[in-house]
C-alpha cells in the first residue's frame, strides 16, 4: 500500500517519460471509470430529487434502525477482530508447530467462500434444524434471524483482514529491540506494548479501517442469516436493497451515499494520519 | 497518534447520533408484536393494510400491534421460516411453501379449513411489456418467436416463477398457444423449452425480475397482473398485456403454530389473517392491483380488472401436490426442460 518514493524516477530518457505518463494515464482513467464514475451516480442519485428527500429518509426509523444495526455488527467486529487478529498474526509470524501452514490457508477462506454461502452454513449450524440448535434453545438465545448470527457472519467474512494486514509488518520486523528491552528486564507484556505494537500500529489501523468498511458494507451474508426483517435484523445494505426493490430510488441513493462517505472517510483517514505520522 | 484516536471518536459518536435516534420505544403490557414472513411482491399493499389493521385491533382490544415484516423470495421465506426464523404469519406466494412449514412441524392446524381455503389474494400470470408494446407481445405464442428476451425469476426461490412456468405450460395443453396442439405434452412441453430458450435472467424473487426489467433489460417480463399494476401506481410506463390463456394464482396467508405459541401472539396473528380475507382488505387489494377473492368486492371492481378469455387454476394441472412433483421435481417437466435448453 506503500507509494514508492519520487526521487528513483527523475532521471530518464524522453521515451520513457513518455512511457511514464501514459501509464500514469492508463491508470488514472481506470481508477475513474471503475471508482470515480459510480460515487459520481450516487451523489447525483441521492440529491435527485432534492436535499429534503436525502433529508427525510435519514429520518425515516427503518433506515436509523438500520444504521444504528450496521454500526453495532460493525463496531464489534472491529473489537473482536483488533484482538484476536493481532494475536492470531503474532501466533503465525513468531511461533511454529505442526498445522502452521494449514491454518495459514484457511485464514485466507471468508475471501474464496461466496457470502451467501457463508450465511447458509451458519444457518445449517444455528438454524432451528441446526447442529446447535439444542444448545441454544436450552440458553435460550437466538442466532439465526437474530444480531448474533449477523454478526458471526460478519466476523467470518473480515476474518483476513486485520491478519493480513498486522502479518506482514510483524515478519518485517527487526526483533533486535524486543531483545533488547528483554535483555534490559523488560517483561513480554512491557516490551509489547513499548516496542512491538508501535512497530506495528499502523498495520493495526489500516487492519481496522478496512475491516471497519467491509463490515458496514456486508450483504449477502447477513440477508441470508437475518432474513431482512425491516427494523430489526435490516442493516443499512439490505435497507437499500429493498429501497430499490420497492422502488423508492432516492431513499436507497441517500443511505447508500451516507454509507460510502463512512468508508471513504475511515480509509482516507487513515492513510492521512499515518502519511502524516511518517513524515 | 491522539488525532486519529480523536477523529474515530468523533466519527463514532456522529454515527451513534444518526443511529440512536433510532431506538424504538420498548414493549409494553399494553402491546403486541406480530411477525409477518412474507414473498416478495405484496409490500406495498401490505403496508396499507397492516395501518387498518392496527386501528381495528386497537379498536377491539385497545392494544397495539407493532408489526415487524420480512419480504422474501416465497420459497426462501419458507425456508427461512423452517430455519428458525420465527414469524408469526406467513404470507406466501404458493401453497406448497406454506405446506413447507407445515411438514417441518411448524403449522400444526389446517391453514386450508378458511372460508377462502386459506387464500388471501388473487391475481394472474400476465406480461410487462415497454411502453407501447414495440415487440407486438400480445400472447404465449410470441414469447417463442426468436430473440426476444424474457425475465422471469428462479421457481427455486420464487413461487411467482412457479406460477408462470404453469401458465405457460397449462395455457399450451388448454390448446391457446397459437402452432401447439391442445393436449398434447411433447408439444407443450417443446413451446416450454423454446420459450426457456429466450430467458435473458432467472432472477431470485418476483419483484426482482420486474424491477430489473424496469432497469431496461429484456423485452417482456412474465409476472403477476397484481406487479404490473403496482408498477404502474409507482410511475413506472411499464404496459400490461394478459394473455387469452392464464392461470388464476391464489396466494395463501397462515398462522404458523410453533411461533404464535412461542410468543403468545395466536389471537392477534389469527385475527390478522381473517382481516385479510375480510372485504374491507379486499378492497385494498383490490385498489392495489390484486383480483379480490370476495365475489362483492369483486363485482365492485369489475372494471378495473378485465375477464381472461381462458381462466383456470391449479386444479386443471392435478393440484399443487401432483404439480410439484410432475414439475419441479427432479425429473420434473420444468427441470428436464431447462436441462435441454442449458444442454445446448
Amino acid at each position: 500500500m506503500r507509494l514508492l518514493s519520487s526521487a528513483t524516477i527523475t532521471t530518464q530518457p524522453p521515451v520513457a517519460q513518455r512511457m511514464r505518463w501514459l501509464l500514469i494515464g492508463i491508470v488514472v482513467a481506470y481508477v475513474a471509470i471503475l471508482i470515480l464514475a459510480p460515487v459520481g451516480a450516487l451523489i447525483v442519485g441521492a440529491f435527485s430529487h432534492g436535499v429534503g428527500a436525502l433529508l427525510a429518509t435519514l429520518r425515516d426509523p427503518d433506515a436509523q434502525a438500520a444504521f444504528s444495526l450496521t454500526l453495532q455488527i460493525s463496531l464489534i467486529t472491529v473489537a473482536v477482530h483488533t484482538i484476536f487478529g493481532t494475536v492470531v498474526a503474532w501466533v503465525l509470524v513468531r511461533h511454529r508447530f505442526r498445522g502452521r501452514r494449514w491454518l495459514n490457508a484457511l485464514i485466507d477462506l471468508p475471501f474464496a467462500i461466496s457470502p451467501v454461502v457463508v450465511g447458509y452454513i451458519i444457518l445449517l449450524l444455528f438454524g432451528a434444524q441446526g447442529l446447535f440448535a439444542p444448545l441454544t434453545d436450552a440458553l435460550n438465545i437466538q442466532v439465526a434471524f437474530a444480531v448474533p448470527g449477523m454478526v458471526l457472519a460478519t466476523l467470518f467474512v473480515t476474518l483476513p483482514l486485520m491478519i493480513r494486514e498486522v502479518a506482514p509488518l510483524l515478519q518485517s520486523l527487526d526483533q533486535e529491540p524486543e531483545h533488547a528491552a528483554a535483555t534490559l528486564g523488560a517483561s513480554a507484556w512491557r516490551t509489547f506494548w513499548r516496542v512491538t505494537f508501535p512497530a506495528l500500529r499502523w498495520g493495526i489501523f489500516y487492519g481496522v479501517a478496512l475491516t471497519f468498511a467491509r463490515a458496514l458494507g456486508e450483504f449477502g451474508a447477513v440477508l441470508v442469516v437475518g432474513g431482512d426483517i425491516q427494523g430489526s435484523t435490516e442493516t443499512a445494505p439490505l435497507y437499500i436493497f429493498r429501497a430499490l426493490d420497492n422502488r423508492n430510488d432516492s431513499a436507497a441513493f441517500s443511505v447508500a451515499l451516507v454509507l460510502g462517505l463512512l468508508s471513504l472517510t475511515l480509509v482516507f483517514g487513515i492513510e492521512r494520519l499515518r502519511k502524516r505520522a511518517r513524515v | 497518534m491522539k488525532r486519529l484516536f480523536a477523529a474515530l471518536l468523533v466519527s463514532c459518536s456522529l454515527l451513534t447520533l444518526l443511529a440512536g435516534c433510532g431506538a424504538n420505544a420498548s414493549a409494553n403490557g399494553k402491546s403486541v408484536t406480530l411477525i409477518l414472513g412474507a414473498y416478495s411482491a405484496p409490500q406495498e399493499v401490505y403496508a396499507r393494510l397492516i395501518p387498518m389493521f392496527q386501528q381495528q385491533w386497537k379498536q377491539q382490544t385497545g392494544q397495539d400491534v407493532t408489526f415487524k415484516q420480512s419480504y422474501l423470495g416465497s420459497g426462501a421465506q419458507s425456508r427461512a421460516i423452517v430455519n428458525g426464523f420465527q414469524a408469526d404469519v406467513a404470507a406466501l406466494s404458493v401453497a406448497p411453501d406454506v405446506d413447507a412449514i407445515a411438514k417441518a412441524g411448524l403449522i400444526t392446524h389446517d391453514w386450508t379449513n378458511t372460508p377462502t381455503k386459506g387464500m388471501v389474494s388473487t391475481s394472474i400470470v400476465a406480461f410487462a411489456v415497454r411502453k407501447g408494446n414495440p415487440k407486438g407481445i400480445h400472447d404465449w405464442a410470441d414469447l417463442a418467436r426468436p430473440g426476444i428476451q424474457i425475465l422471469t425469476p428462479d421457481p427455486k426461490t420464487s413461487g411467482g416463477a412457479q406460477w408462470n412456468i404453469l401458465a405457460l405450460y397449462g395455457a399450451a395443453m388448454r390448446g391457446y398457444v397459437t402452432g401447439v396442439a391442445q393436449n398434447d405434452p411433447h408439444a407443450a412441453l417443446t413451446f416450454l423449452e423454446a420459450v426457456l430458450k429466450n430467458v435473458k435472467a432467472f432472477d431470485k424473487d418476483a419483484r426482482t425480475s420486474i424491477t430489473n426489467f424496469e432497469q431496461g433489460v429484456g423485452d417482456v417480463a412474465i409476472t403477476y397482473e397484481s406487479e404490473v399494476l403496482t408498477a404502474q401506481a409507482a410511475g413506472k410506463d411499464d404496459d400490461l398485456v394478459i394473455p387469452t390463456s392464464t392461470i388464476l394464482i391464489q396466494t395463501p396467508a397462515a398462522v404458523v403454530d410453533a411461533n404464535v405459541n412461542r410468543h403468545g401472539t395466536r389471537k392477534v396473528a389469527e385475527a390478522f389473517v381473517a382481516f385479510l380475507a375480510s372485504p374491507a382488505a379486499q378492497q385494498v387489494f383490490a385498489s392495489s392491483g390484486y383480483r379480490p377473492i370476495d365475489a362483492t368486492v369483486a363485482q365492485a371492481n369489475a372494471a378495473k380488472y378485465p375477464a381472461v378469455t381462458d381462466l383456470w387454476t391449479i386444479d386443471f394441472l392435478g393440484g399443487w401436490k401432483a404439480v410439484k412433483a410432475s414439475f419441479f421435481g427432479d425429473s420434473g417437466i420444468y427441470v428436464q426442460a431447462l436441462a435441454a435448453v442449458q444442454g445446448q
